[in-house]
């Protein structure tokens, strides 16, 4: 008489352990998951740890905000014209992001590439931007070794912009996968991790530009 | 074209730490000759170092462990000799040389000897008790491991070129920062914990995605090992704060390398915010390292006392409590910083109610033994031992944690003392019980009862005889970190805790004399059914090692010990209960020298940051980018183990287990 | 399509789903998903820059504005990019999500509470000087 206890050949209508597919538990008792989900947790998990990294720096950020040691402030130095752009090249990659996304997963090579091609370019416009707002702060003597505040000012926004330069390198590498090794399931898994990477850039750069720039274009008095 | 450096980075004019650097890189050289004269080397790329299996991994990170046990403690003899030696003296140690060595002392010992040896006994034992195959990144865990030896490498590498930190085994500015830290010293230490950091966040986001997402059939939540939920609580506290330690080096680094004013006294930066961020990281860190020894407890108190543990519900219920209130208590490393009251008062409790679902946990295992035919095995005096310790350390945490009495106590040698109290009793002892426990698993042998026992106790006892004094003269007023002191009443203590760190090291001298004997003897010893303790998860349902699979198919699971409910019905039956399964061939991760490579230039690029030569940076960075290309450009990630081989593996187990059950000698 | 490698197998329809895979329905309705979360952001980033300079908003207020919209344009990211819902197969992808809140409410606002206290308690004589003039 067999145990109940252990069963080793499996009621295909039930699915391991005998839970029917189709109820999902969510709790992992029906085995190993699909390599898909476990890359794209993994992946998740990843992020959070780079948001938990960032809310360092933004603490920092915020403790530091009025130590500009007589130099300049938040307030006279952020020109929103450049903000407002940036923001607005940066959402649209991640629209473009979200196309390529759709085209990988209709394995379509043609659309995949455009996708990307045009996601990289708006990306470099954002940091091209971004040098461009950097250099001339630093011209203008409001470099960051000038005040405690200019030094977390340009350690947060500048660690979002490296991110999205080693992103746009990641983005390159992909494109030349894609081309080269075509839709394999790997790749596809790699490509999905990118894709969450993207977005939550965009993520963190809400976040900047609504309580970096935004609020620290308010004049001091409005301030908390 | 060197940066800074020099030949005058040799100490050749310290004696001292010239005969140290001298000694380690004779030890390191010759037993590179050796392995290499013995043509141990291809076999050690092919079967170790290129292995993306989480045993042999895990072994690893246990083996680097140990080495960095004895540097570590070697520093401590030595600290312990000056303070023995220093009343109304100069000592032997000259104040700059000292400073050295406590920061050495605990950086080694938290970041190269306690995460490695914990995060080395989760990745050999949690997936086999899930019942899986491997972690969900296998090739990420290798180069987890590299990155973390590559820590190890750059804070030995001071000893001989150039010098360590002298601020402590955390860098608080301004001492930290360039202009009263010109030196090297705290760049090493910075770029070592960094790339270590890098490799430990990798090993957290791994272990929660195995423990979520890749567990055996049936095995839900509730039916995993106690020590898997302890593996989850401490990844997820390491996903948690390994971020802001990143975040916060990277600032003290801004600041010394590029001079931002994070932390600087001039332009408006602020010290005291680096002590906060710092133990925002710096108090979950130690509930990382304690969080898997109380699951190890779990483990051993339940197997030798052959009972099921006490109240699972609970046990797993203090877990996650423990892991959110961890992080949660940090102000009470800086009551003196100077918060006030309002805000000391919140933190102050916060960490005397963390002291609850502990104390539910010791509950629980004290009721587990209750009742239970305890087997005092030397794992099991371990667990014993870390009881009665860590209860008494614990209680002087809470003492310290009302803000009134840190006021007298912060950073006196009772705050030592205390926090010497858990982590020995709590984290050394429960590495030392895990390492005996799952030794015979991951080598096929078991250690050497006697000689473990025999250690124990001197560990035990030396514990004690060293660190009571540390209490004593803590309450008496004897600060931290004293290279000298000339106050009578507290050289008898200082002698005392001398002759306890020599006892200590005859623990240390008879736990390599165990390995060494057992080793000799371990064709005597050898575990053949691979069930040596009646063990009751299900990494004892495979051989002694296991085979790289684990499990020939993966068992379905249907109580929270599976193995044992099968293991009594086949007792009861006097043969096996499950029939031959249908075998199929088996997909496993291929080896990869990504690991190995990467970490080679993490080291590269470290020590030309610390050094300042700019080109080698670039070079180390081009180096790990093509790295990582390389590794994402490979076809052909996996091999396949035929279902012959499988079968012929398995029938062995079984054909040995069969034997065990109907009483026959197994051959 | 690559077989199925071992870490594939033991799974069945409808387990588990991971942040940022698109839901499998048509291209049109995808597309258009898509396109309703630009829109909305688009939306709530002009109201953020209006926000900043109107004088409608009670003026203390203003950064406790940007604060909400930064949030609701974050939930938006959240739920049209990376397809985050309350399905019971998104669960765990909610928990760690509501876990790295926490810890990053914590340590901001930690950091914060703290750090104002500190500073206020420990304030240099001249910035105290420079208050009071």
């Amino acid at each position: 008489m067999s145990s109940p206890a252990l069963r080793l050949s499996v009621d295909p209508a039930l699915g391991p352990a005998g839970i029917a597919p189709g109820h999902v538990t969510g709790h992992g008792a029906g085995g190993p998951a699909p390599k898909r989900i476990i890359v794209g947790y993994g992946f998740w998990i990843f992020l959070l740890s780079d948001v938990i990294m960032f809310s360092a720096f933004f603490a920092a950020y915020a403790v530091l905000f009025k130590n500009t040691a007589g130099g300049p402030s938040a307030h006279e130095l952020f020109d929103l014209h450049s903000t407002a752009v940036e923001t607005a090249v940066l959402l649209a990659s991640t629209f473009t992001c979200g196309m390529a996304s759709l085209a990988v997963g209709h394995r379509n090579q043609k659309w995949t590439q455009i996708a990307l091609l045009v996601t990289g370019l708006l990306g470099f416009v954002f940091i091209v931007l971004e040098i461009r707002e950097f250099s001339s702060f630093v011209a203008r003597g409001a470099g960051p070794s000038r005040s405690a505040f200019l030094s977390s000012f340009f350690t947060l926004v500048g660690c979002h912009g490296i991110h999205v330069s080693v992103a746009l390198l990641w983005l390159g590498t992909m494109m030349a996968q894609f081309y080269a090794k075509g839709f394999r399931q790997d790749i596809r898994h790699r490509f999905l991790c990118f894709s969450l990477f993207w977005h939550a850039l965009d993520i963190i750069w809400v976040a900047i530009f609504n309580l970096v720039y935004l609020v620290g274009s308010l004049p001091p008095e409005l301030l908390p | 074209m060197l940066g800074k450096l020099s030949w005058q980075a040799v100490p050749f004019d310290q004696p001292i730490a010239l005969a140290a650097g001298a000694f380690v890189v004779l030890v390191i050289v010759g037993a590179l000759v050796w392995v290499a004269a013995k043509g141990y080397i291809p076999y050690l790329w092919r079967e170790w170092i290129t292995s993306v299996d989480h045993k042999r991994i895990g072994i690893m990170y246990c083996l680097l462990a140990a080495v960095m046990l004895v540097r570590g403690f070697i520093d401590a003899l030595m600290m312990r000799s000056q303070q023995a030696l220093a009343f109304h003296a100069a000592g032997y140690l000259p104040p700059e040389h000292y400073n050295q060595i406590f920061s050495a002392h605990g950086t080694i010992m938290i970041f190269f000897m306690a995460m490695p040896f914990v995060i080395g006994l989760m990745n050999f034992a949690m997936p086999l008790q899930l019942g899986v195959r491997d972690v969900a990144f296998p090739t990420l865990n290798s180069v987890s491991f590299w990155l973390t030896a590559a820590g190890a490498l750059l804070v030995n590498l001071s000893l001989v070129v150039g010098e360590f930190a002298r601020t402590g085994w955390l860098p608080y500015p301004p001492l930290s920062e360039l202009t009263y830290s010109p030196g090297v010293g705290v760049d090493y230490y910075l770029w070592a914990i960094q790339i270590s950091g890098v490799g430990t966040l990798m090993t957290g986001i791994n272990m929660v995605t195995t423990v979520l997402k890749i567990r055996a059939p049936g095995m839900s939540y509730m039916r995993m090992p106690i020590f898997c939920w302890t593996t989850l609580a401490s990844n997820l506290v390491i996903v948690a704060a390994f971020p802001i330690l990143t975040a916060t080096l990277a600032m003290l680094l801004l600041d010394r390398y590029v001079g931002f004013h994070f932390f600087t006294n001039e332009a408006g930066g602020n010290a005291m915010m680096f002590q906060n961020l710092i133990w925002a990281w710096g108090h979950p860190e130690v509930y990382i390292l304690v969080l898997p020894a109380f699951g190890v407890f779990s483990e051993v108190v339940s197997t030798f006392s052959g009972k099921p543990l006490f109240d699972r519900r609970s046990m797993i219920v203090a877990t996650l409590g423990i892991c959110i209130l961890s992080l949660c208590v940090w102000l009470h490393h800086f009551f003196t910083m100077g918060a006030g009251g309002d805000v000391n008062a919140v933190f102050g409790i916060a960490s005397m109610i963390i002291a609850v679902p502990t104390g539910v946990k010791i509950y629980n295992w004290l009721f587990t033994m209750y009742g239970g035919r305890v087997r005092f095995s030397s794992a099991m005096l371990w667990s014993i031992g870390f009881m009665v310790t860590f209860v008494i350390g614990g209680m002087t945490g809470v003492l310290l944690a009302s803000p009134v009495a840190d006021f007298v106590l912060h950073n006196s040698l009772f705050l030592v003392a205390h926090f010497h109290n858990v982590i020995i009793g709590g984290v050394v002892f429960g590495v030392f019980a895990g390492y005996t426990y799952w030794f015979p698993k991951a080598f096929g042998f078991v250690l050497d009862e006697r000689l473990g026992k025999a250690a124990f106790w001197c560990w035990f006892v030396g514990f004690y005889v060293t660190f009571v004094p540390l209490y004593v003269v803590g309450l008496e007023g004897m600060t931290r970190r004293m290279q000298r002191f000339d106050r009578p009443e507290w050289y008898p203590w200082m002698l005392v805790a001398e002759v306890g760190v020599l006892t200590i090291l005859c623990g240390i001298v008879l736990q390599i004399a165990q390995l060494w004997v057992s080793i000799r003897q371990r064709a005597k010893r050898r575990d053949l059914t691979g069930d040596p303790w009646d063990g009751r998860s299900l990494e004892w349902s495979t051989t002694s090692p296991p085979p790289v699979f684990n499990f020939a198919v993966l068992p379905v699971v249907t109580s929270d010990e599976p193995y044992w409910s099968i293991k009594q019905e086949a007792r009861a039956r006097r043969h096996l209960v499950t029939a031959e399964p249908d075998y199929a061939p088996i997909e496993m991760p291929r080896n990869s020298p990504t690991g190995f490579v990467t970490a080679f230039f993490a080291v590269v690029t470290g020590f030309s940051l610390i050094w300042h030569i700019w080109w080698l940076v670039i070079l180390g960075l081009i180096g790990a980018y093509v790295t990582f290309v390389a590794f994402a450009w490979r076809d052909h990630t996996e091999f396949e183990i035929p279902a012959e081989e499988v079968a012929r593996i398995d029938r062995a187990n079984r054909a040995a287990r069969a034997a065990a059950l109907a009483g026959e000698p197994v051959r | 399509m690559s077989e199925p490698s071992d870490f594939d197998a033991g799974s069945y329809v409808g387990a588990d789903r991971v942040p940022g895979q698109p839901e499998g329905r048509s291209l049109a309705l995808e597309v258009r998903g898509y396109l309703i979360g630009l829109g909305l952001a688009t939306l709530l980033t002009i109201a953020s820059f209006w926000a900043d300079q109107t004088r409608e908003i009670y003026a203390s207020g203003v950064a406790m504005a940007l604060l909400v919209l930064a949030v609701a344009q974050i939930g938006i990211h959240l739920i049209f990019f990376l397809h985050i819902t309350t399905d019971p197969d998104n669960e765990n992808n909610i928990l760690a999500l509501a876990f790295g809140v926490l810890i990053v409410c914590l340590i901001v606002f930690g950091s914060l509470w703290v750090m104002l206290h500190l500073n206020h308690n420990l304030m240099p004589m001249n910035q105290l000087m420079q208050m009071q003039r």
